[in-house]
């Protein structure tokens, strides 16, 4: 079975938030919330780059930990998704995870939450399987109907990947080996800790590559 | 080398963790004369070693807010590392916590059966003293009521996941869990406004006086069975009053209205830290309240009826408060106007 991840190359990001727009489109997310983003470091300087970042699917998942009503729950290809009819809205997931995942679109005046609403590999909720329940929840569930992430396929650069993990790991692995640079897998070793990050091809120029990092 | 990127890895964490709890309150924005050093860096570093984006990934991994055109709290931060700490540190503060509850809960009963209530050693005079006004018992309940329905809902939050939810199960747990969240943070807010009113009604008489320490040698009389006298309240009500009403009562309000509130964009480092402190604040004050319960109900006779009805019978106050009886008979105590000696008589 395969284990789904998202893999961000910074070298070939351009910012050009076609993936956060495929995302609202395809998903039809609540108003004020977006399940992914583009976050540029080094914005206007030399060595800028940009990350395209929604959950990552986590391995250990902090949300799935903290959360009080154990909500989350994880699909058979690593997919971490939650139940909306369980969510009370507490926010805790939103404190525990590094990725800055979980959105809350507002309930009420003062900030009161609702329920939790959270990028989903475009694979739904616990409905049944592309119904209208389930769309209405949790968007488009493309992993259903045999197809990977709408951001992904969308991505103009390739530069967000999303599929197995090994599968994705190998396309990067060729495209490093190519250009010779770039061997950092952005968020790995957060998201699904350091012994599944891709194996570092020595890169030239870069004797003593730093490991997946962040 | 992996050793090595591991140990530098868990240094950066330690360093990060730290300066995470002395600047988390504090929230300053980057200088700008740092930021324009780093961008010199970037821009030499770009030259030395253009394929090297080493630099860049530190960026990241610091938390610090980069550019995004997200609207929204925070979307600019690509990692934030401390909510793994947050995750790490309620693990011990839950389980130690919860322990602590529970024995408490153990001891009050093992006391009860050994000692039982404590009673007044003479009969009842038949004459009453008034002890609290109208105004102080209207306080005192409004704060119990709202204090005890967040001591329970915060419990249901807290350990309903490992306490409840294996028995009840999902469905009923997460609607108890929805109403445990939205009562505990809508009465939140009127604790806050009844606090300080519950502390300026009550200050005066917990001023710490000489005769207090004597008290406190004697733990009250509470294993010994002797009445220790004392002014109107206690050393122990004075502790309690302090330490529960003052210190932690204003902590949990501080960092509930944080947590309440998330509408002011604080940052979830701020949240992190005020989750913390708050789960500490309310179960060591849910413990404390836990005694002071006990100890106005079935712990001594008269005393909830001293709550209830605000006067309570001469003997019972000569024996527990021997200096505030005194005072009351001097026509000093309660200030302006003397409270009136042989007032309405018990209603049982």
């Amino acid at each position: 079975m395969a284990r789904m991840k998202f893999l961000c190359d910074a070298e070939r990001c351009i910012e050009c938030n076609g993936c956060v727009t495929a995302c609202k489109q395809e998903n039809d997310v609540p108003w004020g919330v977006n399940r992914r983003r583009v976050v540029t470091i080094n914005d206007g300087v030399p060595g800028e780059r940009s990350i395209s970042v929604a959950c990552m699917h986590c391995s250990d998942a902090p949300c799935m930990a903290v959360c009080p009503v154990d909500c989350f729950y994880r699909s058979e290809e690593g997919v971490v998704l939650h139940d909306k009819d369980l969510c009370i809205g507490c926010g805790y997931c939103f404190y525990a995870c590094p990725f800055g995942a979980p959105q809350f679109p507002q309930a009420g005046a003062f900030g009161v939450r609702g329920k939790m609403d959270k990028c989903t590999f475009c694979a739904g909720g616990p409905e049944k399987d592309n119904s209208e329940a389930e769309f209405k929840k949790y968007g488009r569930n493309r992993l259903a109907e045999g197809k990977l992430p709408a951001c992904a396929e969308m991505c103009s650069t390739k530069a967000l990947l999303a599929g197995d993990g090994d599968a994705i790991a190998e396309i990067y692995r060729q495209r490093v080996t190519v250009r010779g640079k770039g061997s950092d897998v952005w968020g790995w070793g957060t998201a699904y800790g350091r012994p599944e990050a891709p194996k570092q091809p020595a890169a030239p120029g870069q004797p003593a590559a730093p490991g997946a990092k962040s | 080398m992996g050793t090595t990127l591991t140990r530098a890895a868990r240094s950066v964490t330690a360093v990060a963790c730290l300066t995470w709890l002395c600047a988390a309150w504090a929230q300053s924005p980057a200088v700008n004369a740092t930021e324009a050093d780093q961008a010199k860096q970037q821009a030499a570093q770009q030259l030395a070693q253009p394929l090297n984006n080493r630099p860049v990934w530190n960026e990241v991994r610091s938390g610090e807010p980069q550019y995004t055109s997200q609207r929204g709290a925070e979307t600019n931060v690509l990692i934030q590392p401390m909510g793994q700490t947050w995750r790490a540190a309620r693990v011990p503060v839950a389980t130690i916590g919860g322990f602590l509850f529970v024995l408490t809960l153990l001891a009050l009963a093992v006391f009860y059966v050994l000692r039982g209530p404590i009673k007044t050693s003479g009969a009842p005079t038949g004459r009453m003293v008034e002890r609290f006004t109208l105004v102080e018992r209207s306080v005192h309940w409004g704060v119990a009521i709202t204090f005890v329905a967040l001591a329970v809902t915060g419990l249901v939050i807290t350990f309903g996941k490992s306490v409840l939810l294996p028995i009840i199960g999902y469905t009923l747990f997460s609607w108890l869990a929805t109403l445990s969240k939205t009562l505990h943070n809508f009465v939140g807010p009127v604790l806050v406004v009844l606090l300080p009113i519950m502390i300026v009604l009550f200050l005066r008489e917990n001023l710490f006086r000489a005769h207090d320490f004597a008290w406190f040698k004697k733990a009250g009389g509470m294993f010994s069975g002797e009445h220790v006298p004392a002014g109107k309240a206690n050393a122990g009500q004075k502790l309690l009053f302090w330490l529960m009403v003052v210190v932690i009562g204003i902590t949990l309000c501080v960092t509930g209205l944080i947590l309440d509130f998330p509408n002011f964009n604080q940052t979830r480092a701020t949240m992190q830290l005020a989750n913390v402190v708050h789960m500490v604040a309310g179960i060591a004050g849910t413990i404390l309240v836990a005694g002071h319960i006990y100890l106005g109900t079935i712990g001594m006779k008269g005393a909830l009826d001293a709550m209830r009805t605000g006067y309570v019978d001469e003997t019972w106050a000569k024996e527990h408060h021997l200096y505030w009886y005194n005072e009351v008979k001097a026509g000093k105590a309660g200030g302006e106007g003397a409270p009136p000696l042989a007032a309405p008589q018990r209603a049982g």
